[in-house]
């Protein structure tokens, strides 16, 4: 069977995939907040959080393809927020004057920029680490085993219920030529009900063989988790950049100092031996 | 080690009106090799089951000297190692050392002890050079041998397998039955495949409508036309074909 997996490049070899999981899941939930408070109506700071972002992607190797193909897959439901919200305001206010109209349109473009860019951040979080390695990285952040627990297995059940749909399908084509019609329709519904069934029944017996070998619902991982000193530079960095932008608008200063940093923290992750203190105390 | 199964009057039921097991009686000797047979629906997955606290019925089942009851489950889970019939059932993890080590992990063992028993495994089941594959790229020979590997890691004394030799060509067949003959825990193997039974087994059981109608040396019971065919598992067919077969080769 295929299997489509969230994090099927999170075996690349880069120095933002070697950062323990807690920096990157910390990195996306602050990133995110800085950005979704953003006044309505800001745009140009997010033209350097873009920027900033542009770097996480390019610097994780990630294909651009992939990418792309992920954010088209989501970007109708960013497109119908950010449209909806300016349209209620539009229609809400007694006044249509022009300048109201410019208004709506900038809220709207900001809140298509927010979701769009904290979608491809989350994008970029789970395809630099594994699935369940974020999750372990959840759990030492102290989220409750049972929500874990819950989302791991919940991981899990995709690919069952995956792979039970591709069996049944294959099941139902070999019999039923040709193209939906109504007619058939008898059929998909009873398909949907046996995938649904055989996907719980099989879900079951997965739950038995981890039970058998001692599962007690915490998820533990071969990899070993700690954070480093360039973790914590590089987490500390980002956001410092990222607080920057949102507090001081990014005046072009600061921005440079923090460009600076930020290629200083990447140097660091890359090569451990570089010597932070140095540089940084320069400024 | 090796340890004593003794199963002591078991039942049990999935509903009211139709009971699986019905008070069973089995004991198989530390490190004996014991093949389990009987017709469709049996009883012999669900007895299976049974031995790591899977399911629980009325009646008694021991491993060594530990009772399998609720309180003993974490220790009786370390002891028994279950091997289910489809490989797909077992593999959840998203390659094969994580798969491996899931169990020792899970039993809290250190990293070192993790690291080998995991290496222990993968060079029992001759899985060196799959450590980093996907599980669901592999052919089903190789699945079962990782099924297999994950029971393996966590050392146990005895080993239950569901239907090993089902979905294996006669070169992955060998394969397996070079490794079970190889294990010293005590096993009991669940197959509707006989014949492979026969090279690796001392004694088998035969279950039919959820008790066990007998017991003794493989050969002995393979043999007894009679309570084979009283019992669904005749061998007639395969001794038909196997007489044709040589009679052409020798025309």
């Amino acid at each position: 069977m295929k299997h489509h997996y969230i994090d099927r490049y999170s075996d690349l070899d880069s120095p933002l995939h070697r950062l323990d999981p807690r920096v990157k899941i910390l990195l996306a939930f602050f990133g995110i907040l800085i950005m979704v408070s953003e006044p309505p109506g800001r745009l140009p700071p997010f033209a350097f959080y873009g920027g900033m972002l542009l770097v996480l992607l390019v610097a994780s190797r990630l294909p651009p393809v992939f990418l792309l193909k992920r954010f088209l897959i989501l970007s109708p439901f960013i497109l119908m927020a950010s449209v909806f919200y300016p349209v209620s305001l539009y229609l809400t206010k007694e006044t249509q004057a022009i300048a109201f109209q410019r208004e709506a349109l900038e809220v709207a473009l900001s809140i298509f920029l927010k979701a769009a860019l904290s979608l491809l951040l989350l994008i970029w979080m789970i395809s630099v680490e594994r699935f369940h390695v974020l999750l372990m990285g959840l759990r030492k952040l102290k989220m409750p085993k049972l929500v874990g627990t819950i989302s791991i297995l919940m991981y899990s059940y995709l690919f069952v219920f995956w792979d039970e749909a591709l069996k049944t399908t294959r099941a139902r084509e070999s019999r039923t030529p040709g193209k939906l019609t109504r007619a058939k329709l008898k059929t998909y519904s009873n398909q949907m009900a046996m995938i649904l069934l055989h996907s719980w029944e099989r879900s079951k017996t997965l739950h038995h063989a981890m039970l058998a070998r001692g599962f007690h619902g915490e998820f533990y991982s071969l990899q070993k988790q700690g954070l480093k000193k360039r973790d914590v530079v590089f987490l500390v960095v980002f956001l410092l950049i990222f607080l920057n932008v949102r507090l001081f608008s990014g005046s072009l200063l600061n921005v440079a100092i923090s460009l600076y940093h930020f290629t200083i923290s990447l140097f660091t992750i890359t090569i451990p031996q570089f010597d932070l203190t140095t540089p940084l105390l320069t400024l | 080690m090796a340890a004593r199964i003794k199963i002591e009057d078991l039942s049990f039921s999935y509903s009211p009106d139709k009971e699986v097991l019905k008070r069973l009686w089995l004991e198989v000797n530390p490190g004996e090799k014991m093949g389990l047979i009987g017709p469709m629906g049996a009883g012999k997955s669900t007895l299976l089951l049974h031995l790591n606290g899977l399911l629980s019925g009325s009646g008694k089942v021991f491993i060594g000297d530990t009772g399998v009851t609720k309180r003993t489950l974490p220790e009786i889970r370390r002891k028994v190692g279950l091997v289910f019939q489809n490989p797909d059932d077992q593999l959840f993890n998203p390659t094969v050392e994580e798969e491996i080590a899931f169990g020792p992990l899970n039993f809290g063992l250190s990293p070192d002890d993790v690291a080998a028993k995991c290496d222990y495994a993968i060079e029992a089941m001759r899985l060196r050079g799959l450590e980093k594959s996907p599980t669901h790229h592999l052919s089903m020979g190789e699945r079962k041998r990782v099924a297999l590997a994950t029971v393996l890691a966590l050392d146990p004394e005895v080993i239950a397998f569901d239907e090993p030799f089902a979905n294996l060509d006669p070169s992955m067949m060998t394969q397996l039955l070079d490794i079970i003959n190889g294990l010293t825990a005590t096993l009991l193997i669940v197959s509707q495949s006989m014949l492979p039974l026969i090279s690796c087994c001392d004694r088998v059981a035969i279950i039919n409508q959820g008790t066990i109608v007998a017991v003794g040396p493989v050969k002995e019971i393979l043999r007894d036309e009679e309570l084979m065919r009283n019992n669904g598992l005749d061998l007639g067919f395969y001794k038909k074909i196997f007489r044709d077969f040589f009679k052409e080769n020798s025309i």
